[in-house]
């Protein structure tokens, strides 16, 4: 009697073991899978980021901003601002066009401060907001552009440049 | 006698610890098989977006022709898959890597809407070439990208002046010209796929607005789309095409709606972009490409 105790003891001490041992071994599992995929995002965000930094140049470049041959010659990181105020009325096409979270272009001189530019004020504005996403941004990755557009005097039209910076977030997915 | 009986007897303890320890055995290994798997699709999945990202230098160009390579560090295999659906498409990429001597299983799709790739539907290999030209159709629409494999080899054979210089320029080491190795003593070397500018015994033969390849016709129009359609598959070819077209309808709108906002200014641009606003059609649009481009050109206040 006394011995079958025992051994019914010892394969209890047995049972706890090796479930105390596959308890174990889970937890690190799942330890390790945690700190993986919290890497994951990680490394997602720092492409997201890399991407819109590579991506500033593109854009700016990219024929929906460029300023082509409209303004004189064709220019590298020369922003056609009345074809983006055309585009601004159309962007809900665009939201997932450039993976990006958010666009805008601020013009550095003259300044007009922190005005958003509507077709209203058109001429006497400091933000072009192209693209806004409301999530969560990383810092921009920006660049200096001119921003050029055609304006009238006297009956006639010209070419007006000013100095901007073309600004570009991605999406923060930590 | 009773002895041995008992020596052979294994002990409850025993056979509850031998199933155990073998259910925990293969626990461990099919959950390090399965982790193993996830961590090569990650890669996988990561190669693909940071290919798409290197590609972005490469299209902010306006005339020539910018040519690049990478060099991936094991054998891969990019697939260049094609969606036409919703306002502009999208560019699919998937890569499957070798590893311990087999090809990654991967339905890891990265896609890129703003990206117009030409290549084979599956390239192979550890050196890649890129390069990219633009695309005006008559407007910039955008930058097409030609992926090939550093394995396999173009010899072109006649082509126009224009493409030899283009080529000869752009110095990749996998497009070959024939002219250029003939002065060399050279001949197209053997397994190159030739591609021929007119007639002749070629894989690939290039006419004025066509390409013939592997028993397809494939229409072009001009020197980007020529090139697209030699370097790509022809279901590839078609859906880029398509989504080429998309982005033009879009473009031509805000053209359009710009045209409108700057002739407050006075400035009155005269161009009829309701043909390109309105259809999709490559055949349709590529007949009026020509008169709006000269059209545009000519005009006191240029659109774009």
């Amino acid at each position: 009697m006394i011995k079958r105790k025992k051994a019914q003891l010892k394969i209890q001490q047995m049972a706890f073991m090796l479930m105390a041992v596959t308890l174990f071994f889970v937890m690190v599992g799942m330890f390790i899978l945690v700190f993986k995929f919290s890497g994951l995002k990680e490394s997602a965000t720092l492409i997201e980021e890399k991407n819109a930094m590579l991506l500033v140049t593109k854009l700016a470049n990219s024929p929906e901003f460029s300023c082509g041959e409209a303004f004189g010659s064709n220019r590298i990181n020369c922003i056609d601002s009345d074809k983006v105020m055309m585009l601004k009325g159309k962007i809900a096409k665009y939201s997932e066009f450039w993976g990006v979270a958010e666009i805008k272009i601020r013009k550095i001189y003259p300044n007009n401060e922190n005005i958003i530019c509507t077709p209203g004020n058109y001429g006497n504005c400091g933000i072009i907001e192209v693209l806004s996403k409301d999530v969560n941004k990383l810092p921009p990755a920006s660049n200096f552009v001119s921003l050029c557009k055609k304006e009238s005097y006297n009956d006639e039209f010209y070419d007006k440049c000013e100095l901007a910076r073309f600004m570009v977030s991605s999406e923060d997915k930590r | 006698m009773i002895k041995k009986r008992g020596y052979l007897q294994i002990s409850f303890a025993w056979l509850f610890a031998i199933i155990v320890g073998v259910f925990i055995l293969f626990l461990a290994i099919y959950a390090s098989t399965k982790l193993m798997k996830t961590e090569q699709t990650t890669l996988d999945a990561k190669t693909g977006k940071e290919i798409g990202i290197l590609l972005n230098p490469l299209e902010t160009s306006f005339e020539t022709a910018k040519t690049t390579f990478f060099t991936m560090p094991v054998e891969t295999k990019i697939y260049n898959k094609c969606d036409d659906y919703g306002n502009f498409g999208k560019q699919i990429i998937q890569i499957s890597q070798k590893s311990f001597n087999k090809w990654t299983e991967t339905d890891v799709d990265v896609s890129f809407p703003n990206k117009y790739i030409f290549s084979e539907r599956e390239t192979e290999g550890k050196k890649f070439y890129i390069f990219s030209k633009p695309f005006d159709f008559p407007f910039k629409v955008a930058d097409l990208i030609y992926i090939t494999s550093s394995k396999k080899e173009y010899c072109f054979v006649n082509p126009s002046d224009d493409i030899e210089e283009e080529i000869d320029y752009l110095n990749q080491k996998n497009l070959l010209l024939e002219n250029k190795l003939k002065e060399e003593g050279n001949d197209c070397p053997g397994g190159s796929i030739k591609v021929c500018f007119g007639s002749g015994d070629c894989d690939i033969k290039v006419y004025e607005n066509y390409v013939e390849k592997n028993g397809d016709k494939i229409n072009f129009e001009g020197d980007s789309l020529m090139y697209a359609a030699i370097f790509s598959d022809k279901d590839v070819y078609d859906c880029q095409l398509k989504r080429l077209m998309q982005r033009t309808k879009h473009l031509a709108l805000l053209y359009e709606e710009k045209a409108k906002f700057i002739s407050r200014t006075g400035c009155h641009s005269n161009l009829n972009l309701q043909l390109l606003s309105s259809s999709d059609d490559f055949g349709l649009m590529a007949s009026i490409v020509n008169d709006i481009k000269e059209k545009n050109e000519d005009a006191n206040c240029k659109l774009w």
